[in-house]
């Protein structure tokens, strides 16, 4: 799982920092506790920042203000859309949030152009993980994601770790995954020599 | 490496990592979905997936606008006031406008 600030203990500060709107840059003294911002409501923010820099050009400089602005109006987008989609689950009587819920209010609230996208994303998500529910215990033939093919090679008894050739073919190089997961089943082969030529995603490349 | 920690998912269940690389974490925003409203009750494991997507997009776009105003500045550092430029100028951050004039 995500393993993100968590501070719990200061929910003082949730109150206090809602007044202040999180405010860091008026301290000329020691800053007060009231004065931290409370992370946990944010998106972290090297990732809001990673997420920029595709989108700027390499020389850009982005100021810590403009980042931290950033940062909040993520959460205030999850809020919006959030209570939209709350509203309508309420109207309709259902108690869950579904996907379709948060895109419908997307779709409602002006973001219609990221509906379809979001569909796509939506789609595939599913399609990856029905193939990975229903054939467990059977080989996994195809694991498509947005972000590149994997094929996986059965796992069950018919995989022989014995054999050094066996590591080398189309299938079994892109298990690398699983390979470096079941180090235990190494067996007699020595883990160094398997590794050495091994490219578990040149196809990739 | 995350091809390691997809496949690992298999056996443990649960929706993080298998799904592929998420730049936001899921369990952040579904606090964030939490707080959003006190009677929010129960959020299906896709919302948040949909929402890290969604993220994503939100903040390509708000850059993008930013970065426009920027340019227009003859400077090469995004800023505050360059943000809060681009919510004004775009209707569907009307939502932000708020938040943007607070200083």
């Amino acid at each position: 799982m995500q393993h993100g600030n968590s501070s719990n203990s200061n929910r003082n500060n949730n109150i206090i920092n809602d007044t202040n709107n999180g405010n860091t840059t008026n301290c000329d003294t020691v800053p007060q506790p009231c004065m931290v911002r409370e992370q946990d409501q944010y998106m972290p923010i090297a990732n809001v920042i990673r997420i920029m820099r595709r989108i700027l050009p390499a020389h850009a400089k982005i100021s810590d203000d403009a980042k931290e602005t950033i940062q909040e109006c993520v959460s205030e987008y999850i809020s919006f859309i959030t209570g939209e989609a709350n509203e309508r689950c309420q109207r309709e009587q259902r108690k869950t949030i579904t996907a379709e819920d948060v895109l419908w209010a997307m779709g409602k609230l002006g973001f219609d152009d990221y509906v379809e996208p979001l569909t796509v994303f939506l789609s595939r998500y599913r399609e990856n993980e029905n193939e990975r529910t229903s054939l467990r215990g059977e080989p996994i033939l195809k694991r498509g994601i947005d972000y590149g093919q994997m094929m996986m090679a059965p796992y069950g008894p018919a995989f022989h770790m014995g054999h050094h050739q066996g590591m080398f073919d189309a299938a079994a190089t892109a298990m690398g995954g699983y390979f470096r997961d079941a180090s235990g089943a190494a067996g007699s082969s020595s883990p160094a020599s398997l590794t050495k030529n091994f490219d578990p995603f040149g196809q990739f490349k | 490496m995350r091809q390691a920690g997809a496949y690992s998912g298999i056996l443990c269940g649960g929706i993080s990592g298998r799904t592929g690389p998420h730049l936001l974490p899921l369990a952040r925003i579904k606090k964030i979905m939490k707080k959003s409203g006190d009677d929010v009750k129960m959020i299906s494991g896709e919302a948040p997936i949909v929402f890290s997507k969604a993220c994503e997009l939100f903040i390509e776009e708000l850059t993008q606008r930013s970065w426009l105003v920027t340019m227009q500045g003859k400077r090469r550092t995004l800023n505050k006031e360059d943000v809060t430029s681009a919510v004004l100028a775009t209707d569907i951050f009307d939502f932000l406008v708020n938040l943007v004039s607070e200083t």
